[in-house]
């Protein structure tokens, strides 16, 4: 029996059943027992992962953050802190010029089918990725290493940079220094699969519960489209078998349903991010308002400004922008004051962020007279681009900015566009300015910096910041090995950016907030401010 | 009868066609790229052009139409963008689930419209009749996303009888059932009520009475078989409307049905999944007319087929 196989679990709560039942207890009552003894954890979610392989898709991460391991892990150790700790890898060696990467694969580690672990499967893992065949989606996340263009372009059959020293040993080597490797392989996409389970798949891989695969604390054991997924518990986990039984996602799109399906006791946790709006109702409620908990989130909320745009090709237009926005009212009025205002690209909690960073001050009066000097003393007209489908609270906000950045002569036009509109309008450079929010998928400046201002996603997210030297910044900042001279790099660049250049507005970053039943105890707020999370180590009682 | 069948599914072929050739060159014309909206918030320009290649999404329209057309006369509908999943095995394991809401739906429907609508005509304008068409009147006007919620929060929140949502048992059925049912069941009651208002005035009842006949009798054996024609036609047209999915029923109680796939396909420009749901649905309403057209003719022999 592999620990796939899961009936030594239960044969032991019929074993129990059965005492029981010698102690004279009726059956019916023996199978109650047995049933509600059961520890399961009971959650919904908004959207349905489209496949449990984390390298077909860049969204929807419960089932990679319970069902796979990575070679090391990114772990909450504190509210919006987290430290990279090692996972399937005990540890690592880096060479002197920050290129060679060695990693000791840990003994004794079995897949969900029985398989043990080895270098091969990690190397597979991640051949895989670049593999054209697989059309993996997250490339990004390890075209730095060698030989990677060639293997994306099909003109290799395998990356050169990736190899198995021995069973255990596996070693990366990249084109150059890339400081934040090591927290990228931490992500959910640089999960580890098992090259004898996968490769036989081909596509069909990660699209049902029998074909997914992990070393993680949680067997994928059902999974019905658009309706909900069950997670059981991996009994055999190197780590030690997890709190829970099971865990059970169940896909609700309706924010209404979703909170009566908690108030009904259905489910055992409610994720505010899913209805922003039933914040009131949870923390005024005279039960919920006591279950309610909440952590910071590495993060931020901002809006995106055009510099194709006119009037925002010029930096006096922008700087009025950026006084203009009432921030603190908004996170009082909107968010009921569960945050703190972000000033940089760098939100708290982010390595190297600069408590030190200068303030954007609201000045709607200064803001004014920059408009005037930029040419225009009786005001301009703009356009706030937002998706019809995400839901109210970009939509609230945006009225809320179009009524504030009157006064300062800002005469704002909300454009309604459907998401897929909206993307691909974006992707093209074109999209007018639009409000969203992002959170760390790893601890590294550079997936902040490099996703906003690098040189193709400054384009790709519609900011057209096309300035040289924030590029060689970025390129130097992710070569630079010296953690002091690195958070230097970057409080510069933060400032040349949010300050002198004014390409973006950054808001705030608002807390998370979850109202979780009585029953539920020992929940990890992931550090970053996700909607997905390990629950390794959460119980119910 | 069987050339007329067979002639009504001839006659649908093309306007299968037609229907895939407009949803085709509608969602071709709308801004949009699956691509990138399946890498959302996480989009790299590189990665979208290369997997925008192996998707083969950068052929001409007309290209990609006949081979989606080519490939769906061979039973193949193609594989979803987003879930990466045959659409045909998507489409199919959906449609169980609506198969069982719709079915309920239109018992529920039946069983209360059809006694409804007859003790309203029989007793018009009593405090039964004003009772029942107002509940119908409330069942067609009402939003469904709306009873949804109120149906939620009475039965499952307050009362705690019902789950709130999800479809892994009988008991999850009875709600949106008939909630979805409802607004069947009102139409039904109204269009069984006129009718056989109608039928009554008829000198052929005026006759039976004339024999003596109890009312009941006149009612049943007479007057119903008449003015449930048209309501039969409306119930088979409301069964595959039903079968094809009802989106927001589906969405608020978290039913995994086709009317759901159809919507998601939509939202992500999935176009290969929304072309096998609309192929889907509208063979479901050809063949509902067509069961509507041969039960009238069977109830109606005055109705020749031909």
């Amino acid at each position: 029996m592999g620990p796939w196989d899961t009936s030594d679990r239960i044969h032991g709560r019929k074993g129990r059943g059965s005492v029981l039942l010698s102690m004279g207890l009726v059956l019916l009552g023996a199978c109650a027992t047995v049933a509600s003894a059961e520890r399961t954890l009971t959650i919904a979610y908004n959207e349905e992962p489209q496949t449990s392989d984390m390298q077909m898709t860049t969204s929807c991460y419960m089932i990679p953050l319970n069902v796979y391991d990575r070679l090391i892990e990114c772990v909450t150790t504190g509210p919006g802190k987290s430290a990279l700790v090692p996972g399937l890898a005990t540890k690592w060696e880096v060479s002197k010029d920050g290129k060679v990467y060695t990693f000791h694969i840990r003994k004794g580690v079995k897949f969900h089918n029985g398989e043990e672990l080895t270098a091969k499967d990690v190397v597979y893992t991640f051949d895989r990725m670049l593999d054209p065949k697989t059309k993996a989606l997250n490339t990004d996340a390890l075209d730095f290493i060698v030989g990677a263009g060639d293997r994306m372009s099909g003109k290799a059959t395998s990356t050169t940079g990736l190899k198995a020293l021995d069973n255990n040993t596996v070693q990366i080597t990249l084109e150059n220094p890339f400081v934040p490797f090591l927290a990228i392989i931490a992500a959910p996409q640089c999960s580890i699969l098992n090259e004898k389970f996968t490769k036989p798949l081909g596509s069909k891989y990660g699209l049902t519960a029998e074909n997914t695969c992990g070393t993680g604390p949680f067997i994928l054991k059902d999974w019905t489209l658009n309706d909900h997924h069950t997670m059981v518990a991996n009994a055999k986990y190197w780590r030690g078998r997890p709190q829970l039984d099971k865990f059970v996602v169940k896909i609700v799109v309706d924010a209404e349903t979703m909170r009566m399906l908690f108030e009904s006791g259905e489910i055992d946790l409610f994720d505010c991010d899913f209805a922003m709006s039933q914040i009131p109702y949870f923390t005024s409620h005279p039960k919920w308002s006591k279950q309610v908990i909440s952590g910071p989130r590495v993060g931020l909320y901002y809006y995106s400004i055009n510099q194709k745009i006119k009037p925002f090709d010029d930096v006096r237009v922008r700087k009025a922008w950026q006084m203009a926005v009432n921030r603190k009212l908004i996170l009082e009025k909107m968010y009921y004051n569960q945050g703190q205002l972000e000033n940089g690209v760098m939100p708290k909690g982010l390595l190297h962020n600069n408590p030190n960073q200068a303030k954007i001050a609201y000045d709607p009066v200064k803001a004014k007279q920059l408009l005037a000097q930029a040419g225009y003393p009786n005001g301009v007209d703009m356009e706030i681009a937002l998706v019809a489908s995400t839901g109210s609270q970009w939509q609230k906000m945006s009225e809320i900015v179009q009524s504030m950045v009157a006064k300062a002569g800002f005469r704002v036009t909300l454009k309604q566009m459907d998401e897929a509109a909206f993307y691909a309008t974006r992707k093209e450079g074109k999209l007018p300015m639009y409000c969203n929010k992002w959170s760390a998928d790893f601890n590294d400046p550079d997936n902040f910096f490099y996703t906003f201002f690098g040189e193709k996603g400054t384009v790709a997210r519609s900011y057209n910041n096309l300035n040289p030297d924030n590029f060689a910044a970025l390129d130097k900042g992710r070569a630079e090995t010296n953690f002091a001279k690195r958070g230097k790099l970057y409080a510069d660049l933060e400032k040349k950016i949010v300050i002198d250049q004014a390409a973006w507005l950054p808001l705030f970053s608002v807390k998370h907030l979850y109202v979780v039943q009585p029953k539920v105890q020992k929940f990890v707020i992931p550090w970053n401010g996700w909607s997905d999370y390990p629950v390794y180590e959460t119980r119910v009682k | 009868m069987k050339r007329f069948i067979l002639k009504r599914l001839l006659v649908s072929i093309p306007v299968l066609i037609g229907i895939t050739l407009i949803i085709f060159f509608l969602l071709n014309v709308v801004p949009g790229d699956p691509v990138a909206l399946m890498m959302k918030e996480h989009i790299s320009v590189d990665v979208v052009a290369r997997v925008r290649a192996q998707m083969h999404l950068d052929d001409p329209a007309i290209v990609r139409y006949f081979r989606f057309l080519g490939n769906a006369l061979r039973g193949d509908l193609g594989e979803s963008y987003k879930l990466n999943r045959p659409v045909t095995s998507l489409i199919l394991h959906a449609f169980p689930n609506t198969f069982v809401l719709a079915i309920w739906a239109a018992l529920f429907a039946w069983i209360v419209g059809i006694p409804a609508g007859i003790l309203s005509a029989v007793k018009k304008y009593s405090l039964p009749d004003n009772l029942f068409m107002g509940f119908s009147l409330l069942g067609v006007s009402m939003p469904v996303f709306w009873s949804a919620l109120l149906f939620q929060w009475c039965f499952a929140v307050k009362l705690g009888w019902l789950p709130v949502a999800g479809f892994s048992g009988w008991q999850y059925v009875i709600m949106p059932a008939i909630v979805l049912g409802w607004s069947s069941a009102g139409t039904i009651a109204r269009l069984t009520r006129s009718s056989l208002l109608e039928v009554m005035r008829n000198d052929y009842i005026r006759t039976a009475r004339a024999k003596g006949l109890h009312e009941l009798p006149v009612i049943f054996k007479h007057a119903l078989k008449n003015a449930l024609l048209p309501v039969v036609t409306v119930m088979a047209i409301q069964v595959a409307g039903l079968l094809a999915g009802a989106v927001i029923t589906e969405s608020v109680f978290g039913i995994p049905g086709v009317g759901r796939i159809a919507v998601n396909a939509i939202q992500a420009r999935d176009m290969p999944l929304l072309q096998g749901a609309v192929l889907f649905e509208t063979v479901l309403v050809i063949l509902g007319n067509l069961v509507a057209d041969i039960l009238y003719a069977f109830l109606d022999p005055r109705i020749k087929v031909s």
